[in-house]
């Protein structure tokens, strides 16, 4: 292999000003993304913490932020007729000024949720104006009998990113009472493949993705030691460690892709074996991801970057302790530094 | 729908129809600060500003059922409009084949997106009607054999109206298809284990069939990792791989050929302690020697030579089954 230092350099000042510029303004291209602003918001800010470079930031911008993150809550009211649409949106595209928090269809989303605690922790909120009532209400509106949750009331698809939503919320307003376990733990359970991987539900084919919702999700409800025999979890770590080609790919037979050195990676050290990969090869693939002029991250080398993928690139560097990064927590997904914000507020 | 019409062509806006001179639209409210702003297009701003509108009216009528189309079109993720659409389509008692009609052509130009997926399930439930999804999804797995969205759609018509013709014979020969197709199509091994799992159930007969069918497809892709995977699959709980008759010879044949199959050789791991598992733990004999010093030669080679980007794993692995097998024995490595 004749790859030049150059190609293996980390472009931190320019990841830097890519999340920066993300947390500003976004091109037109970006429109299709409006419904799920927050979640742009929360790679960057996220990734800058990641890259010890939040205090970059101005107090203003800071608080302007958190601001913003409160606008888009939606809380319960005084008849607690809005109960089921309590939460967060990703965005104020469907609101207007004075608008009834009982408004039809304007309801909260469970990413949103999830994305929307992350960032104000990230941001060193207190959580104190979070209504923890109407979230825990709204948790319960979305979990369907055999477990799993939807995103929104008013029709939406269900799966495991929803039931990690659900666990890393709960975690956060430290109030399980949005959540029937046993039911979440079922559904999780039998959404396990017949190659040890576990998918979006039962039957389905694995995914990296799900799979990391599914041990992420166990964990943090407690029980990710006495849920899996140690038969399941030998053949989950097998089926992990061959998601390896040099970065990461989703499923067997499909193409390596940035952001699975998070969902991967993350799970492997839920289940205590991060350290088995090839380090060399995962840091080689991922940093020929980077966009050497705009920063930020792709999916793919000699590809245009994406906030996601930017994030999660960053994620896949970290969990390998690599450029002094600050550390992930791998079940909720936001830094260490972050996850002490949280427990001292309890 | 999707490009413009006699009716409505390209450039104007809401704002300047005369028909819409009665609402007000209503712009995006950030409130006192914003971030992650976007900078929309006019036309966008403009669709939005007069959804807003009707959101705020919950108007129910034919051109705020056309604005929902225009909204769809300029932002297909939005939920909330998918949401509202569907509000409309039966407050206005629209035609749901002409809806799904238009939802399929959706779906093949945004085959990823999760809303037009759904809206499509919802239609087909609405309709109490799947005749038309299995070979709409086929259509879909046409482009893309490995779209997660098609096989679960496909999944779920099958799973709520019973769609198995022939007790499932035309949905395996559907996989057998896709298989033949790309052999190293993960979404199609998948699937034949829900057909069989749901139809016949992997009995003893069925199960020696798989057992055959799938070591066909090993010996023409020997390092592919869906049919080993699969493999591994069926036996499990089932069948005792180093009971079978022929799969333990099958594979040190193949290994004989000097294949640099890590999938064979980590079946072969497997094989082996699995009968160490059964053997009794108080017998010392040379045949568990015997057998552990195979497992270990195994990893050994799948680190060393066959395996190497797993290096650390197989090291793991045997370091693991020395300590399962023969705890005494720590100098072994």
């Amino acid at each position: 292999m004749d790859e030049s230092d150059e190609n293996q350099q980390f472009y931190r000042s320019k990841h830097i000003s890519y999340f920066k510029r993300t947390l500003n303004v976004l091109p037109e291209e970006c429109e299709k993304l409006d419904p799920t602003r927050l979640s742009l918001a929360f790679f960057a800010l996220s990734g800058l913490d990641l890259l010890n470079a939040l205090d970059s930031l101005s107090p203003m911008l800071k608080e302007d932020t958190i601001k913003w993150i409160y606008h888009l809550q939606i809380t319960l009211n005084e008849e607690e007729s809005n109960a089921r649409q309590c939460g967060f949106r990703g965005s104020t595209d469907i609101s207007f000024k004075n608008m009834e928090t009982s408004t039809p269809f304007y309801n909260g989303h469970i990413a949103m949720t999830y994305v929307a605690l992350n960032c104000l922790l990230i941001l060193g909120d207190d959580l104190s104006r979070v209504d923890k009532d109407g979230i825990v209400n709204g948790l319960k509106a979305l979990q369907l009998d055999n477990g799993c949750f939807a995103a929104t009331i008013n029709g939406s698809e269900d799966d495991m990113r929803f039931v990690y939503c659900a666990c890393c919320i709960s975690t956060m307003i430290n109030d399980w009472r949005g959540i029937n376990k046993h039911k979440a733990i079922d559904y999780i359970l039998s959404s396990i493949g017949y190659d040890g991987g576990i998918s979006q539900g039962p039957e389905l084919e694995s995914h990296a993705g799900s799979t990391f919702c599914a041990v992420a999700s166990l964990y943090l409800m407690g029980c990710l030691d006495t849920c899996l025999a140690d038969k399941q979890k030998e053949i989950l770590k097998r089926w992990l460690v061959n998601r390896q080609i040099d970065g990461f790919q989703g499923r067997p037979n499909k193409l390596q892709d940035t952001c699975y050195s998070f969902w991967v990676g993350a799970t492997l050290k839920l289940l205590g074996l991060y350290d088995c990969i090839d380090f060399e090869r995962q840091r080689r693939y991922l940093l020929s991801t980077q966009s050497k002029f705009v920063g930020g991250f792709a999916k793919w080398t000699n590809t245009f970057p994406d906030p996601l993928h930017s994030y999660f690139g960053i994620c896949g560097l970290s969990l390998a302790h690599e450029f002094d990064l600050l550390e992930l927590h791998p079940a909720l997904n936001i830094t260490m530094r972050a996850y002490a914000h949280l427990e001292r507020l309890s | 729908m999707m490009s413009s019409d006699v009716d409505d062509p390209v450039g104007v806006l809401y704002r300047h129809d005369p028909e819409w001179a009665d609402v007000t639209p209503i712009k995006q409210d950030d409130g006192l600060a914003s971030v992650v702003s976007i900078a929309y297009s006019e036309k966008f701003k403009d669709v939005f500003d007069y959804f807003r509108a009707i959101m705020k009216s919950q108007e129910v009528s034919e051109r705020a059922f056309k604005l929902t189309s225009d909204a769809v079109a300029t932002c297909p993720a939005n939920y909330s409009v998918w949401q509202y659409r569907r509000k409309l389509l039966k407050d206005l008692k629209k035609n749901l084949f002409d809806e799904l009609e238009m939802i399929g052509n959706f779906i093949i130009e945004e085959p990823k997106n999760y809303q037009v997926w759904y809206h499509r399930r919802v239609l087909v439930e609405w309709l109490q009607d799947a005749t038309l999804e299995l070979s709409f999804t086929a259509e879909v797995l046409q482009d893309d054999p490995k779209n997660f969205h098609a096989w679960q759609h496909r999944q779920w018509c099958l799973n709520i109206f019973g769609l198995w013709a022939n007790k499932g014979d035309s949905e395996l020969e559907f996989v057998n298809n896709q298989i033949k197709e790309d052999v190293r199509n993960n979404s199609a091994w998948n699937q034949r284990y829900y057909v069989i799992s749901n139809t016949t159930g992997f009995s003893g007969e069925i199960l020696d069939k798989e057992i055959s069918y799938t070591w066909y497809w090993i010996t023409k892709a020997p390092n592919n990792e869906s049919s080993w995977n699969y493999l591994r699959g069926i036996l499990n709980g089932r069948r005792k791989a180093y009971l079978h008759p022929n799969l333990k010879s099958d594979c040190l044949h193949l290994i004989s050929q000097d294949l640099k199959s890590s999938h064979l050789l980590a079946f072969l791991f497997d094989l082996i302690e699995e009968e160490l598992d059964d053997l009794n733990d108080d017998i010392e004999s040379n045949y568990k020697l015997e057998l552990l010093a195979k497992a270990g030669e195994l990893c050994n080679r799948l680190s060393d030579e066959v395996d190497p980007i797993r290096i650390k794993y197989w090291k793991y692995m045997k370091r693991r089954l020395i300590r399962k097998f023969n705890p005494n024995d720590s100098q072994n490595s």
